[in-house]
């Protein structure tokens, strides 16, 4: 066995350590996944306004700031018992936040997190062996994603196209937060019962326009045929055979145009998703399309047991048909539902009381079991000598705490979202895999959901700004103090990585008594829980072969891209995923009552 | 530049960025643009730019990515476009280039081009650069630092590798400067003992340097996060040589080592306010959606000293105040305690600061 350890996998928000034992064939039998940083965020909360948690509780991470406030101030919404009466215009305006965060946080992962693993050398050595083809490959790899500063064998590769084109655009969204939300990164106007500002005539149009540039954007470089005939045929498709037929014929033309000359450009039609569907994949470019040659992302980052993982959203995204909105996130309530997922692809209606967690992994004084968010008590160490995590025989390794929900690992983010809302391409890839002896969640999947709910969510942004926002409408209900005396709030939400929930509990002097957040990436993150089974990131990992091309040219444990790209396409946030705390542990098992 | 030579406001040539009146400075920005004011700067062809290279070491330690998210957000001229013109090489981040730490048995594995570890002792080993600090440094719990661990060190440990043959050291954000967030008090604030660089809260003693025994000039740009403009431009202060380091800090800096032409001692968000009038007529809003003077529903622009009510936010677009929130004054060295409750009236000295 061999050792092969990322300490820190870059590219992510925060210091995650992904440790592994691999074999001589080069495959992943071990995992282990260690949240490095212990930051004691809740804690700053506890006596205090709860209001400061709309703006505080964006500090945790400035790439999703917007779905901390939205987590925080739907929390709020229920503490000071107004969810069901925001007016309709401040859902839309929150909506638009969110949608704007959402957008520029998959570019961001797509383009400069993920991308620069495509330029890695590992991929030239392979395509190197693929003639004509394989050059035009790496070509395209090395001119879009090749991040700054980069240098191959002494050699300085310039910046990519789509790597150099995404930061202006990531520029544009965040004007456009503030143009909605006051200032980005750390928004400032949402507020129990609305939002702080009423949006003019002339912002909207300043929103519209930036959205333009969004589509324009994506035309350019995500995907080269017109917006909305993908959105069309693939998001509103009446089947999801007729969804993934229409992508593969779709990168049947494609693959035809080019076959004579091997160019592979934008201008001749591949853009970077077109590009990355169809050499992605080892089904859907070697099989169905008959390409010599694929990265084989669909082989890498499933989950070996089934029964072992499931996929959780909360429900991203008010409904603004109606005004008011229900806190604990019902089935078909918002415009992502929310649900439970099997991995038999079973759906089931979401409970938030299902939601537990166990601290046995993780650097914390052991509870027994497992305790729902509103019970949380944890004692971290404060010996230095006892935080240790280099040895596999460590029994502790990690800040990150074990969620489960109904005792299952889950998995959460774009892939569980689409497929809870049975969106037609995602849910149609995953079958198709399936049926092909594919593990149907994979690195592949996961990357095509994130891109294809960033084409949803631009399609549903333009409604939201020139449909449903009013600029005459009314944008919040006051709120009474006196209501927040001795009163609680759940605040539940989709980030852009997944589902997040902020628990509130007041005192009977309107003061935090608890306030317990659990991220996205505590679920994807997770450490083994009391009965030993692994997190969904650590179960993705093994079975992993860790050279580039499933070890096509022999196993190079210096430069396991494998890990890489497994570890990353989870896109985690690690300065998210250790607050779920209480550091003291001041508050006894009882103190707070179940809902 | 000599400080005789200010004969002229127009010339983008005289500008001096740190060292000028902020007025002057905000003048200048607003009849050229940033971009023709360092595009244009020394050069008498544009484009044709002369800087030697400056190389800049990013490191992280406890944050959000919330600065290098903002510093993305650059305008006039776009970040890679500041740096082409500046001649920087950024030559380690953690969240934007290729390198990561890589470990086969425990030992460094592969080369700098792909291993951030081995990357990041090889540029701190040669020396000649810019350290640029992201985020609080942890040296807690007992002064081990292992609150933060990335790369099998502590980050007080790598702080200190990259410290040591720094040429200059800029904290980036609040977190570094200050602490930040990270230094918010609570019943565990002493046991986490996060710090910042030169500073923890407003106490220089306390300073992660201080720690280390560490020596070295810093200047601090506060902010949760900071405007792009408040680094690109003291970037450019120092890169055209208008600022020596050290010699000219103790006359550019205020006494928590801010520059002062964007963090004005004897100005605040609060002086430009467009509700301004409100206040002198002491018309408050109490509750949040007004159009009257936030004095009462928390708003801390009179502590606040930046330029945030003239410059704006996200390319001129909207700031904290325009958007109806009150301002947290989040680039002061006690930030966020010095603004909480954050949506009640202060009574203390708020209100006095506000009437001067």
């Amino acid at each position: 066995m061999v050792r092969v350890t990322v300490d820190p996998l870059t590219r992510v928000v925060g210091p995650l350590r992904l440790d592994t034992e691999v074999d001589e064939n080069g495959i992943i039998k071990e995992a282990r996944s260690s949240n490095m940083i212990f930051r004691g965020f809740e804690r700053i909360y506890r006596g205090q306004d709860p209001r400061d948690s709309i703006l505080l509780s964006q500090r945790i991470c400035g790439v999703c700031p917007v779905a901390h406030s939205i987590s925080a101030v739907n929390a709020l919404d229920e503490l000071f018992g107004v969810a069901q009466s925001v007016p309709k215009d401040a859902l839309v305006s929150r909506n638009i936040n969110q949608g704007l965060n959402t957008i520029s946080n998959h570019l961001l992962h797509f383009y400069i997190l993920w991308g620069p693993d495509l330029a890695n050398p590992a991929y030239g050595d392979v395509l190197s062996t693929f003639g004509d083809l394989g050059g035009s490959v790496w070509k395209e790899l090395l001119g879009r994603f090749a991040p700054i500063s980069y240098k191959i064998g002494g050699e300085v590769i310039p910046p990519g196209s789509s790597y150099v084109g995404v930061i202006p655009m990531k520029k544009r969204l965040h004007d456009a937060g503030a143009v909605i939300g006051g200032k980005m990164p750390h928004q400032t106007v949402m507020y129990p019962g609305g939002v702080t500002n009423n949006p003019t005539t002339s912002d909207i149009q300043t929103l519209s326009s930036i959205m333009s540039e969004v589509i324009d954007f994506l035309n350019t470089n995500a995907i080269r045929m017109p917006f909305e005939d993908w959105v069309e045929n693939t998001y509103k498709a009446s089947s999801p055979k007729k969804a993934v037929d229409f992508l593969i014929e779709h990168l049947n033309d494609l693959i035809e145009n080019s076959l004579k000359t091997n160019d592979l450009s934008r201008s001749n039609g591949w853009g970077d998703v077109e590009l990355y569907s169809a050499f992605g994949s080892e089904l859907i470019g070697e099989r169905l399309l008959g390409l010599p040659i694929s990265f084989k992302h669909d082989k890498m980052g499933g989950y070996g047991d089934l029964s072992k993982v499931g996929f959780l959203s909360y429900g991203g995204f008010y409904n603004v048909d109606h005004e008011g909105y229900d806190p604990t996130s019902p089935s078909g309530e918002r415009f992502q539902t929310s649900g439970f997922m099997s991995s038999s692809l079973e759906y089931h209606k979401f409970d938030s009381n299902k939601v537990t967690e166990s601290v046995k992994h993780a650097f914390y004084d052991d509870y027994d079991g497992y305790k729902h968010p509103y019970e949380g008590t944890t004692e971290p160490f404060t010996d230095s000598d006892r935080i240790n995590y280099q040895n596999f025989s460590e029994e502790k390794y990690t800040w990150a705490k074990a969620p489960r929900y109904d005792g299952i690992p889950c998995e959460v983010g774009p892939l569980s979202r689409l497929l809870i809302m049975k969106e037609p391409l995602v849910t149609g890839l995953v079958q198709m895999f399936q049926e092909n002896g594919y593990s149907p969640f994979n690195c592949f999947t996961r990357m095509i959901a994130r891109m294809q709910e960033l084409f949803i969510i631009t399609n549903e942004m333009i409604k939201w700004i020139t449909t449903d926002l009013d600029p005459n409408g009314k944008f919040r209900v006051d709120i009474d103090m006196s209501t927040s005396r001795d009163s609680r709030g759940m605040g539940l939400c989709e980030a852009p990585r997944g589902a997040l929930g902020h628990w509130l509990i007041t005192d009977s002097n309107s003061k935090v008594a608890n306030y317990q957040i659990v991220t996205p990436s505590t679920w994807n993150l997770s450490p083994r829980d009391g009965e030993g089974v692994p997190g969904p990131l650590e179960q993705a990992l093994v079975g992993c072969r860790i050279s580039a091309v499933d070890n096509w040219l022999g196993v190079d444990f210096s430069n396991p891209t494998g890990i890489l790209h497994v570890g990353r396409s989870y896109d985690p946030c690690i300065t998210c995923a250790v607050h779920t705390i209480d550091l003291t542990g001041q508050n006894p098992p009882g103190t707070f009552r179940l809902l | 530049m000599s400080e005789g030579n200010t004969n002229s406001d127009s010339s983008v040539n005289d500008l001096d960025f740190l060292r000028m009146d902020w007025h002057k400075f905000l003048k200048a920005r607003r009849s050229g643009g940033g971009f023709k004011l360092l595009e244009n700067y020394k050069n008498d062809t544009p484009g044709d730019y002369d800087f030697p290279v400056t190389h800049v070491l990013w490191i992280q330690g406890a944050q959000c990515t919330g600065c290098s998210e903002s510093l993305l957000d650059a305008a006039n001229p776009e970040l890679l476009k500041a740096f082409e013109i500046l001649n920087i090489d950024l030559e380690r981040h953690e969240a934007f280039l290729a390198q990561q730490g890589l470990f086969v048995d425990g030992e460094p594995a592969n080369t700098s081009e792909l291993n951030s570890e081995i990357l990041l002792d090889e540029i701190s080993e040669r020396g000649n650069y810019i350290l640029m600090v992201e985020g609080a440094i942890a040296n807690g719990p007992e002064g081990s630092g292992k609150y933060f661990m990335s790369g099998n060190r502590s980050s007080k440990e790598m702080f200190k590798k990259a410290a040591r043959n720094a040429d200059l050291i800029i904290a980036v954000g609040t977190c570094a400067a200050y602490g930040g967030i990270n230094s918010a008090n609570s019943d565990i604030v002493d046991i986490l003992d996060y710090r910042g660089v030169a500073f923890t809260k407003k106490d220089p003693s306390k300073g992660i340097l201080k720690v280390l025994g560490i020596d070295k000039p810093v200047i601090n740009i506060p902010g949760c996060p900071p405007h792009p403009d408040w680094i690109i431009f003291t970037l450019s202060a120092i890169i055209s040589g208008n600022i020596r380091i050290p010699d000219d800090l103790p006359e550019v800096l205020d006494e928590f080592g801010r520059p002062k032409v964007f963090f004005p001692p004897d100005y605040n968000v609060h002086k430009d306010c467009p509700r301004k009038e409100f206040f002198k007529n002491k018309e408050f809003d109490t509750c949040v959606g007004g159009e009257k003077c936030l004095l009462k529903i928390g708003c801390q622009a009179c502590l606040a000293h930046a330029d945030c009510t003239l410059r704006k936010w996200n390319d001129g677009h909207s700031y904290c105040v325009q958007a109806g929130s009150p301002c947290i004054a989040c680039v002061e060295p006690d930030f966020p305690d010095n603004a909480r409750p954050l949506y009640s009236s202060k009574k203390c000295k708020t209100g006095k600061e506000a009437d001067r």
